[in-house]
């Protein structure tokens, strides 16, 4: 299978740098916990603000983990490794390129997800991560891992890559159900913002940590983002002029 | 064999291959040449389907070439004239990598990696990570990487690029012998004398387009098989002969500053295609 061969790529890759991907899953949200979490000690819906705030960073981190990890390889292997020739000349089916960097790229998603969840760990919150929160960061990761792809493809340098996060991650990081509630943002915004992927992400594992109901529509929202990225990449890799 | 009918690729206005139509034999060793921007590079991706072309199709013993041809592109592998490998991998993950994407068994990768960096030179190096090396290790590395998964065709684009005399030697003999098996390459160069002596048959190409296809001895006997150089203060001149008493006859007429010799393949790129640029 294709898909082994592009997780034994990436999982080299981890292996290899395993002290500079952990560091960098970890020192932003770090920053974040301790600034908004513990330095600033407030409280959110009449429970302390780092329960409410936990959630968020963890569905941050899968999201800035498996983003960074698709974007940054692939542009470099694109645009300036050419190594993509090798995977595109290669008998392979593209579309197990394609699935094997989104299931590495979640992955990686998940592991930043789960740095986070180790740090916070001795901080007794109470919060309930289970089956499902693992399973919302997992697509999560996956829904960030094909924008990567996306936007990789349509990478013309691969300095693109930072600025593709500087537009899309940075605005998403801060405005997604992150650091506070969206519930007193004009109507409009409000909805645009709960439409976003990091939102549903956010809002899900804050209500399983919670033990509260939450509706399946998140689900829903992330799989149709999924599909649509997903299909875009397939799009790409296959049907782009120009590689 | 490989059937390359009215190939096309446009980048906007400017057309890099234009309806470029070209057969290339089982087992034979094709050359392609041109000058700089004649479109070489822009085939050979097209072949590996790095690009997909404007229009025209590329057919490999009969069936259409894609990005989706499976069966077709485990045939060949290519030598890229950029060192198109990831810079943080070990020559063995290199291989290893090939390896994986052609489906090979984790022995048959390690058997074959052994053989192959061996042969070239590299096994010492095998756990040196590819931006260390030096450009000729590179060159070999990818030599290595094409040839793990038993090709039937082989796209060399510009190999010898920026290697010593004695590596372009030794690669001629790699190629020689790769060639004794059967194997169908085609070669992009700007070495003429690599095609000359390499070749079964060259395709002069410029602009895109296909200026002429023979084999380079008959090429060379239709400009002439005997030069005879004339030296003056400004240029060199070469006239072409069919036989030596022809270019003897000639000499002895002139007292200008002459030497007769062989034409070679690239007087017939210079006649071609050279004319045609200083004509532009």
């Amino acid at each position: 299978m294709g898909v082994l061969a592009v997780l034994w790529e990436k999982w080299r890759e981890f292996r290899r740098d395993f002290y500079k991907i952990t560091l960098a899953a970890v020192i932003t949200p770090l920053m974040y916990l301790i600034v908004f979490g513990l330095g600033i000690q407030t409280t959110s819906h009449g429970e302390p603000y780092l329960n409410f705030l936990i959630p968020g960073i963890v569905a941050l981190s899968t999201m800035t983990g498996s983003f960074g990890a698709v974007a940054q390889n692939m542009s470099v292997q694109r645009l300036y490794e050419k190594a993509l020739d090798q995977v595109m000349v290669s008998p392979t089916p593209l579309w197990q390129f394609i699935l094997g960097q989104v299931i590495g790229g979640s992955l990686r998603g998940m592991y930043a997800g789960c740095m986070i969840l180790l740090i916070t760990f001795p901080v007794r919150t109470g919060l309930i991560f289970n089956g499902a929160s693992f399973f919302i960061m997992f697509l999560n990761g996956a829904v960030f891992s094909t924008l990567a792809l996306v936007l990789s493809f349509l990478a013309k340098s691969y300095t693109d890559a930072p600025r593709f996060t500087a537009y899309i991650i940075t605005p998403m990081s801060f405005l997604c159900n992150t650091f506070f509630s969206t519930e007193s943002m004009p109507a409009g915004i409000r909805q645009f913002i709960a439409a976003l992927p990091l939102s549903q992400t956010s809002g899900m594992i804050r209500s399983i940590s919670a033990g509260e109901y939450y509706s399946g529509f998140g689900y829903l929202i992330l799989f149709a983002y999924l599909a649509a990225f997903s299909l875009i990449s397939v799009l790409f890799i296959y049907k782009k002029k120009n590689l | 064999m490989i059937e390359i009918k009215q190939l096309t690729k446009k980048y906007g206005d400017f057309t890099a291959v234009d309806h470029l139509d070209l057969t290339i034999k089982t087992g034979e060793f094709f050359g392609l040449l041109g000058p700089n921007g004649a479109g070489k590079t822009t085939t050979i991706s097209m072949l590996s389907t790095v690009l997909l072309p404007t229009s025209g199709e590329i057919l490999i013993d009969g069936n259409k070439l894609d990005r989706k041809a499976s069966a077709e592109k485990r045939k060949f592998s290519v030598i890229t004239q950029e060192y198109s490998m990831r810079q943080d991998m070990t020559m063995d993950e290199v291989m290893e990598y090939q390896g994986r994407l052609y489906y090979m068994k984790k022995k048959e990768i390690r058997e074959k990696s052994d053989e192959l960096l061996a042969f070239t030179g590299l096994i010492d190096y095998r756990h040196r990570v590819v931006r260390h090396l030096s450009g000729g290790m590179k060159r070999k590395l990818m030599i290595c990487r094409a040839l793990m998964t038993d090709p039937e065709i082989l796209l060399l684009d510009e190999p010898t690029a920026g290697m010593d005399a004695i590596s372009r030697r030794q690669m001629w003999n790699l190629l020689r012998q790769l060639h004794s098996r059967n194997i169908t390459i085609l070669l992009t160069t700007h070495y003429i004398d690599e095609a000359q002596s390499l070749c079964d048959r060259v395709a002069l190409i410029d602009h895109g387009k296909l200026d002429t296809v023979d084999a380079p001895q008959t090429l060379i006997d239709h400009l002439g098989a005997f030069a005879v150089d004339i030296t003056t203060e400004e240029r060199l001149v070469s006239k072409y002969f069919a036989t030596k008493r022809d270019a003897i006859d000639y000499l002895s007429g002139s007292d200008e500053d002459m030497t007769m010799r062989n034409t070679t393949l690239e007087d017939v790129f210079v006649e071609r295609i050279g004319r045609r640029i200083d004509q532009k």
